[in-house]
């Protein structure tokens, strides 16, 4: 997630990971707090300008890369704040002018005598000692040694070698089957050792024992080579912060036939918790069904968009070989023959007589999500709702999709609660668009909330195991306003984000339009990406560049990531 | 500063600059007495395709360059029939031509061409030396100063597109990296025409951006780039202006990524 705000201190995130040489966010402290860091994130302090902000991050982030803040050093400094304080004076000078040598926004900032320490160890000991050391200027901020300490290990850190080694405690281990007789190898048996008295060292109750119990190991005990014991296995308490958990998946019956022979499907997903950085597993219920309301079938009808479709006729996504065409790689020999044939005929057709090979294939998957909700209901000076414009695009968009040979499907959302977030069908993959379906679709009342990001797991899932093409696609229609019980604001953009990271992840392509909303497009453009989403007052204003909108969300699956060094 | 001369545009009939950084340069030439082809490896914007340059002019051959382009045919580099008039004519594509007259043949980012076009320089890049040309039923055998250099950027290309092993197996490997500070300042002062105080700053910027943990960056900010920023210097723009224009707004178009270098950018060029 970024941070649109143009005064927002993240603007300073790429200074200060070149001044610290390691990656740095850069964020406001609560109010009243003075500049401060703890290694990953440095704080400046609330509501002061850019250029005062800048100098707080520029001598906190040069602590850190100067090696002034390694835990060594700081834990000299826990809990004697007027040893910090003296330190800080010291070593804030110092690296300062250190880093005025390489940075001439540093030079700006020098003072003017000498700073009288040339190392950190020296600083160190000369904040222990009695000699006098000038007051740090308040733009110095603070050092938070506690903070600094706590840090190296929080969670949502990847894996450490030693998390990931496989062990083995030897105690679990399935032993060596031997035989009856052969008591020395077998070793202590672990029931006979509970009997083990620690006073005298008589074996009588233990020998009685092992005689009436037998000294083997249970016939359900497999030599090497056997089938895995179920305790060899060991159940992990606690996953890390990075496995994403699966979506567990709803059995539903109906009279005895399993909910899927009706169209009924549904499964728990988990959801993203960005307050403590970890998943919330099994945390929404999504269920999807078919749509089965009667509906007036005369409200059927469907406003066809011509330029929308010759857009998106042109979404081109494999090669094809066309045949007959004016240039060309090859020379089409049957072309060739035709065009001879009628040359010595009398008659001079155009020269149509070379393959080509043009990116036409489409072979695309598209799931149009359509957001049901009551948030969508505020209406334009037309009186139209941004849902009866979402509910005409998407319809539009189908039948123009349709058309077009694509897979598509039509699903509604809307949500009560994490335990109801409902996938009404409009239109399933395999059936056709029909006059009923239209009808449903203009006819569908919004309701209840929008939790975007299980809807959206949700209809990933779908488009995942129903599309059967190799492209996918998931159009999402929503005013872009996550809004429902315990959802909402960062938590609900940050899940949502997520969502299309991890179907991003997967190789489906999103794309978010936004029929008719006038505000909260940067709710959009910050859970989609400014390249995933776009957003006008009416479908027809889209339509001129709808190729590229879905070319680009498609073209970001195949696009280069970042390499880190 | 003596920024005030502008360098005019210059003709391309000239030696190419090249300031060699390793022993690229004997590698190539090396190859080039043999005739094996040569895979360059580096980073967009380093100077491989000015190292071909300078080589060819330096081994006196000419040379014939290409950009991989993922719509590329096989015919694309061996030739096709074209209809004139009555009959069919054969037009040789660029590689035959190469191959016929003893040049070396350049092609630029070849993992973006098809794997099926890239199998075509096989039975060049290996001991045969030859083209077959199967439309024309024939197989031309490669004049003696045929060279075959092909150019890719490791870090650039999906997963999809890596060189097949089968490719890369026949051609020996000359890896570039952006040069060290000295040299690349050279550089940019030599193809900018700017002094080297502000060939240096820029520089340094240059490296600032690269070296970056964590950078939100696609691509870093290559010699290419540095130069171009130079060269509105030379024009007589200011130096922030130029590196805004030709660094900052070109590496990308997030506009929180823009203001977060803009601030790198201002932090680490000299104070007007």
């Amino acid at each position: 997630m970024t941070a649109s705000d143009p005064k927002s201190p993240d603007r300073f995130r790429l200074l200060a990971t070149f001044i610290a040489g390691r990656s740095v966010d850069v964020a406001e402290a609560p109010r009243g707090e003075a500049a401060h860091t703890n290694g990953q994130l440095v704080f400046v302090s609330a509501g002061r300008s850019v250029a005062e902000q800048r100098r707080e991050m520029l001598i906190q982030s040069a602590l850190l890369g100067a090696g002034s803040l390694d835990q060594r050093l700081v834990k000299a400094l826990r809990a004697r704040p007027s040893v910090a304080r003296r330190y800080l004076a010291l070593e804030g000078r110092r690296v300062l002018a250190e880093l005025a040598g390489q940075m001439p926004l540093a030079a700006t900032l020098l003072f003017e005598e000498e700073p009288s320490t040339a190392t950190a160890d020296e600083s160190l000991e000369m904040a222990r000692g009695r000699a006098k050391v000038a007051e740090p200027p308040e733009w110095f901020g603070v050092i938070r040694p506690s903070r600094l300490l706590a840090t190296s290990a929080g969670p949502g850190a990847r894996a450490a070698d030693e998390e990931l080694r496989l062990e083995f405690d030897p105690i679990d281990l399935p032993e060596a089957d031997d035989d009856d007789d052969d008591g020395e190898q077998s070793g202590e048996s672990k029931i006979l050792k509970l009997f083990d008295n620690p006073l005298f060292t008589s074996r009588t109750v233990s020998d009685y024992l092992r005689k009436m119990l037998g000294n083997s190991h249970s016939p359900a005990d497999g030599t090497a080579g056997a089938e895995m014991q179920v305790r060899s296995l060991r159940r992990a308490q606690e996953v890390g912060a990075n496995a994403r958990p699966l979506p567990t998946r709803i059995r539903f019956t109906d009279d005895g036939k399993p909910g899927a022979a009706v169209g009924v499907g549904g499964a728990l997903y988990p959801e993203w918790d960005v307050y403590n950085d970890r998943y919330r597993a099994d945390w929404c219920r999504v269920i999807d069904f078919p749509l089965t309301v009667a509906a007036d079938v005369s409200a059927a009808g469907v406003p066809h968009d011509d330029v929308l479709r010759r857009r998106l006729a042109r979404v081109g996504l494999g090669p094809k070989v066309l045949r007959g065409r004016a240039d060309g790689d090859d020379l089409d020999i049957e072309a060739l023959i035709d065009l001879f044939v009628d040359l010595r005929s009398g008659y001079s057709p155009p020269e149509h007589v070379y393959l080509e090979r043009r990116k036409l294939a489409r072979d695309l998957g598209v799931l149009i999500l359509l957001d049901a909700s009551g948030s969508a209901t505020d209406t334009d000076p037309d009186g139209l709702a941004v849902h009866d414009h979402q509910r005409g695009a998407a319809a539009t968009l189908a039948v123009t999709l349709e058309e077009l040979g694509d897979r598509v499907a039509v699903y509604a959302f809307r949500s009560h609660g994490r335990h109801a977030v409902q996938l009404p069908a409009i239109k399933t993959f395999d059936q056709r668009f029909g006059a009923v379906g239209r009808a449903r679709l203009n006819q569908l009342q919004p309701s209840s909330y929008t939790r975007l990001g299980a809807a959206i797991r949700g209809a990933g899932e779908i488009l995942k195991t129903e599309a059967g093409t190799p492209n996918r696609l998931l159009v999402v229609l929503s005013d872009g306003f996550p809004y429902d019980d315990g959802y909402e604001g960062r938590y609900a953009e940050v899940d949502a984000y997520k969502a299309l990271e991890e179907l991003r992840t997967d190789g489906v392509a999103c794309l978010c339009l936004s029929i008719g909303a006038a505000t909260a497009t940067d709710t959009l453009e910050r859970v989609f990406g400014s390249a995933g989403c776009a957003s006008a007052a009416t479908l027809a204003d889209l339509s001129p560049q709808m190729d590229e909108l879905f070319l680009s969300s498609l073209r970001e699956l195949a696009a280069p990531k970042p390499v880190r060094g | 500063m003596t920024n005030s001369h502008p360098n005019a545009v210059r003709n391309g009939s000239e030696v190419p600059f090249y300031r060699a950084v390793g022993d690229e340069v004997e590698v190539f030439r090396a190859a080039a007495g043999r005739g094996l082809p040569v895979l360059l490896k580096g980073p967009t914007g380093c100077g491989k395709t000015r190292f071909v340059e300078a080589m060819a002019h330096d081994l006196g051959r000419n040379l014939i360059t290409v950009a991989g382009h993922e719509d590329m045919t096989s015919a694309d580099l061996v030739g096709r029939f074209l209809l004139k008039g009555g009959e069919t004519v054969w037009v040789d594509g660029p590689l035959t031509r190469a191959v016929r007259e003893g040049a070396i043949f350049y092609l630029d980012e070849v993992v973006e061409a098809r794997q099926d076009t890239t199998v075509v320089i096989h039975p060049l890049a290996d001991h045969r030396r030859e083209l077959p040309v199967d439309r024309l039923g024939t197989t031309v055998s490669a004049a003696p100063g045929f060279q075959l250099v092909i150019s890719y950027n490791p870090g650039y290309q999906s997963v999809l597109k890596n060189l097949k092993e089968s490719t890369r197996q026949r051609f020996i490997a000359i890896e570039l990296d952006f040069p060290p500070v000295e040299t690349e300042t050279e550089v940019v002062a030599h193809e900018a025409g700017i002094d080297s105080e502000t060939a240096r700053a820029l520089v340094k910027l240059g490296n600032a951006i690269r070296n970056l943990d964590g950078s939100p960056l696609r691509e870093v900010s290559s010699t290419r780039l540095l130069i171009l920023a130079g060269g509105l210097v030379a024009e007589g723009l200011s130096l922030r202006s130029a590196v805004q224009s030709a660094v900052v707004q070109v590496l990308s178009d997030d506009p929180d990524v823009v203001r977060a270098l803009g601030e790198l950018v201002d932090g680490v060029l000299p104070r007007a």
